[in-house]
C-alpha cells in the first residue's frame, strides 16, 4: 500500500469520518433479520467515546477471573493495553505484537504493519453497521499479532478484553488484528471480561488473515457480568488450505453478540465453528455465524448448542454462502437447544444460500427438554433428581467442550458452568 | 425379602397390573414369562419406580415399603432395574456416571464415599466379569453402544451397585447368542445368598443359562401359574396360548399365585 494510499484510508477510518457514516447509515432496528431478537431499547443506553481513565480499584476484580493459561498474555482494558497485567516474556520467536515495547502508534501505523487486514478493515468499513463504525473510530490502537510463516506454536496467546464504564461514556471498543502467515500453527484464546456494577458494555472486533495452510485454533469466552452488554464480531479470511477450529463460549452478559464470519478465500481452506451458549435470568446469547464459501473444495461445520434457562433467549443466526464457482463445497450446519424452563425461549434459523453446482449442504436444529426417560434412568441407578438433571445438562454442554485443546481453559468453563448451579 | 401384594398398576386409567402377588426369598432367583402385553414391563418399572402409573396394593423390601419411594430411594434401598432398552445419555461419561452412581446410593446409606483410585478397583473387577475393555469406561453412557454392550453395561452397573434385588427385564432381547452367553454368566457370578433376582424374559433360552429357583406365567396383570424350571421348558413347547385363550376366572384348579414354598 502506497503512503497516499494509506494516509487516504486512514482518514476513512477517521472517528469523524465514521460518525458521519453512522448519521447517514443509522443504526441497526429489530427490521434487521440478522438484529431481530437483540434488546434494542438496552442498545440504545449504550454511549461511545475515546478510551478514557479507568478506576483502577474496580479492575482489581478481574484478576481472579481471568483463566491461568501457559503463554503469553495480553489484558487489554477498554481498548487500550493494560501493561501491568500483561505477560509477554514468553513470546516465541516469529511473533510480533503491536503491544508495549512493540507499540504501533496509531491506525496508519497499524495498517503498515498489518496490510493485508488493513485491506479487510478497509474494505469492511463501507459497509458494516453501525457498532462496527463505532468500533473503527473509538477502538483506539488495539492490539496486532503477527505470526511469521512456517512457524508452529505449542503455547496458546491469550488475549484478554476487559470492557468497564469509564468517564462520559459507558461503552469501550477494542480492537484485534490478527495476521497468520502461510503454514504456521498457533492457539488463540480471546477471553472477554468485564468491571464494575455499573451498566456499561463492550464492543470489539477481531480480523483473522490466514494465509495458504495455516492453522488456527480460535477459542473465544465471553463471560461479562449481567450488568453488560457485550458485542463481539469477528472476520476471518482463510487462504487455501488453511485450517480454522473456533470455539464460541458465550456465558455472559445481558445481552451477548457473538457474530462469526469466515470467509473461504482459498482452495481447500477448512473452517470448523461450534459454539455453547448458557442462559439464565432474563439473559439474551446470540449468535450470528456467517459462512462464506468462495473458493472450490472447501469444508465448513457450524455445531452450536444452547441451553437456556428461566427466562433467557437464545438466538443461532447461521448462514452458508455458496458462492458462484465455489463446486465441491461441503458443509453442514447443526444448532440444538435445551430449554429448561417454560418461559426459556430457542430461536433458531438457518439461511442457506447456494450459488454453486456440485454443494453438499446439510443442516438441522433441535429444541428440546430433559429427557424424561434419561432422568429415571440416572435416578433408578440412585442418583437424586438434582444431581441427575445436572449431569445431563453438563452432558448435553459438555459436547462443545470436550474437544477445547486446553485442559487449564476446560477446567475454568467447567466450573463457571458448575458454579451456576449452585 | 420381597413382597407383593394385590399389586396393581395403571396408566391413564388403562389396567395393566391387576392384582399381582409375588414372594420372593433370600437368593432366589425367580423367573417371570409371560407373551407380549401381559404387563411383564410395568412390573419391573412399577418396582423401580417410574412416574406416570397409579399404583395400588403393596410392595415391601425388607419390610420396607418401596411403593413410597422415588426412584432414587429404592436403589439406595437395594433395587437395581436392568433395563430392556437402556437409555443413551451422550456427555456424560461412564466412569463418573458409576462412580456418581455407587456414591449416591453410599450417601444414602449413611456411608462413606468411594474415591476415585478405589472406585476404579471396583469397576474393573466389575468389567471383568462382563468381559469389557477398559476404554469402555472413558465413553458416554450407551451412546453409539450394540446392543450387546448395552446389555453388558447394564450388568456392569449391577455388579457396581451389588444390589438386594436385581430386576432384569427381557435382557436378553436383541442379544446374540456370544453376548447371551457373557451377559448371562455376569448374572450369574453376580448370583448369592444375600441377593435375589427377578429375570423376566418372553423366551426360554435365557433360562437355559440363567436357571431360575421359580417360574411365574404373567397374563394379563395376574399370575396365572407358577412352578420350577420346567415349567419354561413347557411353555417353550406349548406356548402361552393355553393361559391366553381361555378366561382365567374359569379355569379350574388354577394355581396359587406366588413361590411354591
Amino acid at each position: 500500500m502506497t503512503t497516499a494510499a494509506t494516509a487516504a484510508l486512514a482518514s476513512e477510518l477517521s472517528p469523524e469520518a465514521q460518525l458521519e457514516r453512522i448519521a447517514a447509515i443509522g443504526y441497526p432496528t429489530k427490521r434487521d433479520e440478522a438484529w431481530r431478537y437483540a434488546p434494542h431499547a438496552t442498545l440504545h443506553q449504550l454511549s461511545f467515546g475515546p478510551s478514557g481513565a479507568v478506576d483502577t480499584d474496580v479492575l482489581s476484580e478481574i484478576d481472579d477471573q481471568i483463566p491461568a493459561l501457559d503463554g503469553p498474555r495480553i489484558v487489554v482494558v477498554n481498548g487500550v493495553v493494560d501493561e501491568a497485567r500483561s505477560d509477554v516474556t514468553a513470546l516465541p520467536e516469529g511473533v510480533d505484537l503491536s503491544t508495549p515495547g512493540h507499540r504501533v502508534g496509531g491506525v496508519a501505523d497499524r495498517l503498515a504493519v498489518h496490510p493485508d487486514s488493513a485491506v479487510e478493515l478497509a474494505a469492511d468499513a463501507f459497509v458494516a453497521d453501525a457498532f462496527v463504525a463505532l468500533n473503527v473510530a473509538f477502538g483506539g490502537d488495539g492490539v496486532g499479532i503477527h505470526v511469521a510463516p512456517g512457524r508452529h506454536l505449542d503455547a496458546p496467546i491469550h488475549i484478554v478484553m476487559v470492557s468497564t464504564s469509564a468517564g462520559t461514556h459507558n461503552t469501550s471498543c477494542s480492537k484485534l488484528a490478527i495476521q497468520i502467515d502461510a503454514g504456521s500453527s498457533v492457539t488463540i484464546v480471546e477471553t472477554k471480561l468485564g468491571a464494575g456494577t455499573e451498566f456499561s458494555g463492550g464492543n470489539t472486533r477481531t480480523t483473522i488473515s490466514m494465509g495458504d495452510n495455516a492453522t488456527l485454533d480460535h477459542i473465544v469466552v465471553q463471560d461479562v457480568p449481567s450488568n453488560q452488554v457485550h458485542l463481539s464480531r469477528t472476520e476471518v479470511t482463510q487462504g487455501a488450505g488453511s485450517e480454522l477450529r473456533a470455539r464460541l463460549f458465550n456465558l455472559g452478559a445481558t445481552y451477548s453478540r457473538l457474530q462469526y464470519d469466515v470467509h473461504l478465500a482459498g482452495e481447500g481452506a477448512r473452517a470448523d465453528l461450534s459454539g455453547l451458549y448458557f442462559g439464565r435470568g432474563d439473559q439474551t446469547l446470540d449468535q450470528q455465524i456467517n459462512v462464506i464459501h468462495a473458493a472450490e473444495n472447501c469444508t465448513s461445520r457450524q455445531a452450536f448448542r444452547g441451553v437456556l434457562d428461566d427466562e433467557s433467549t437464545g438466538v443461532f443466526n447461521g448462514a452458508i454462502e455458496v458462492r458462484p464457482g465455489a463446486n465441491g463445497t461441503d458443509a453442514e450446519q447443526s444448532n440444538d437447544n435445551l430449554l429448561l424452563s417454560n418461559r426459556a425461549e430457542a430461536n433458531t434459523q438457518p439461511r442457506l444460500e447456494i450459488l454453486a453446482d456440485d454443494v453438499a449442504c446439510k443442516h438441522g436444529a433441535t429444541v428440546g427438554q430433559l429427557d424424561d426417560e434419561a432422568m429415571y434412568y440416572l435416578r433408578t441407578r440412585g442418583i437424586a433428581a438434582d444431581e441427575a438433571r445436572r449431569l445431563l445438562i453438563n452432558g448435553f454442554a459438555d459436547q462443545a467442550v470436550h474437544d477445547v485443546g486446553i485442559e487449564a481453559l476446560r477446567t475454568w468453563i467447567a466450573q463457571r458452568l458448575g458454579h451456576d448451579d449452585e | 425379602m420381597l413382597h407383593v401384594k394385590d399389586l396393581t398398576a395403571s396408566i391413564g386409567g388403562t389396567p395393566i397390573l391387576k392384582g399381582l402377588d409375588l414372594d420372593i426369598g433370600e437368593g432366589e432367583v425367580h423367573a417371570i414369562m409371560g407373551p407380549n402385553g401381559s404387563g411383564k414391563s410395568t412390573f419391573a418399572h412399577t418396582l423401580a419406580g417410574r412416574d406416570g402409573y397409579e399404583v395400588g396394593g403393596t410392595v415391601t423390601l425388607d419390610g420396607v415399603d418401596l411403593l413410597e419411594m422415588t426412584p432414587e430411594q429404592r436403589a439406595a434401598a437395594g433395587v437395581f432395574i436392568g433395563f430392556q432398552y437402556p437409555v443413551e445419555i451422550p456427555g456424560v461419561n461412564n466412569m463418573y456416571f458409576l462412580r456418581t452412581a455407587l456414591n449416591s446410593v453410599r450417601r444414602a446409606r449413611g456411608e462413606t464415599e468411594i474415591g476415585a483410585r478405589d472406585f476404579l478397583a471396583v469397576a474393573y473387577e466389575a468389567m471383568d466379569l462382563v468381559e469389557m475393555k477398559r476404554d469402555f469406561l472413558n465413553r458416554s453412557v450407551n451412546a453409539g453402544f450394540s446392543g450387546g454392550e448395552k446389555k453388558r453395561n447394564e450388568i456392569l452397573q449391577m455388579a457396581v451397585m451389588q444390589p438386594r434385588l436385581a430386576v432384569l427385564d427381557e435382557t436378553d432381547s436383541g442379544l446374540d447368542i456370544d453376548a447371551l452367553r457373557v451377559v448371562a454368566s455376569g448374572v450369574n457370578a453376580l448370583r448369592g445368598p444375600d441377593r435375589s433376582m427377578i429375570v423376566i424374559t418372553h423366551y426360554q433360552r435365557l433360562l437355559e443359562y440363567i436357571k431360575p429357583d421359580f417360574v411365574h406365567v404373567l397374563v394379563d396383570g395376574r399370575i396365572v401359574e407358577s412352578g420350577d424350571h420346567t415349567l419354561a421348558l413347557r411353555l417353550e413347547d406349548e406356548g402361552y396360548a393355553d393361559f391366553v385363550n381361555h378366561g382365567l376366572d374359569d379355569v379350574p384348579g388354577r394355581p396359587l399365585s406366588g413361590a411354591p414354598r
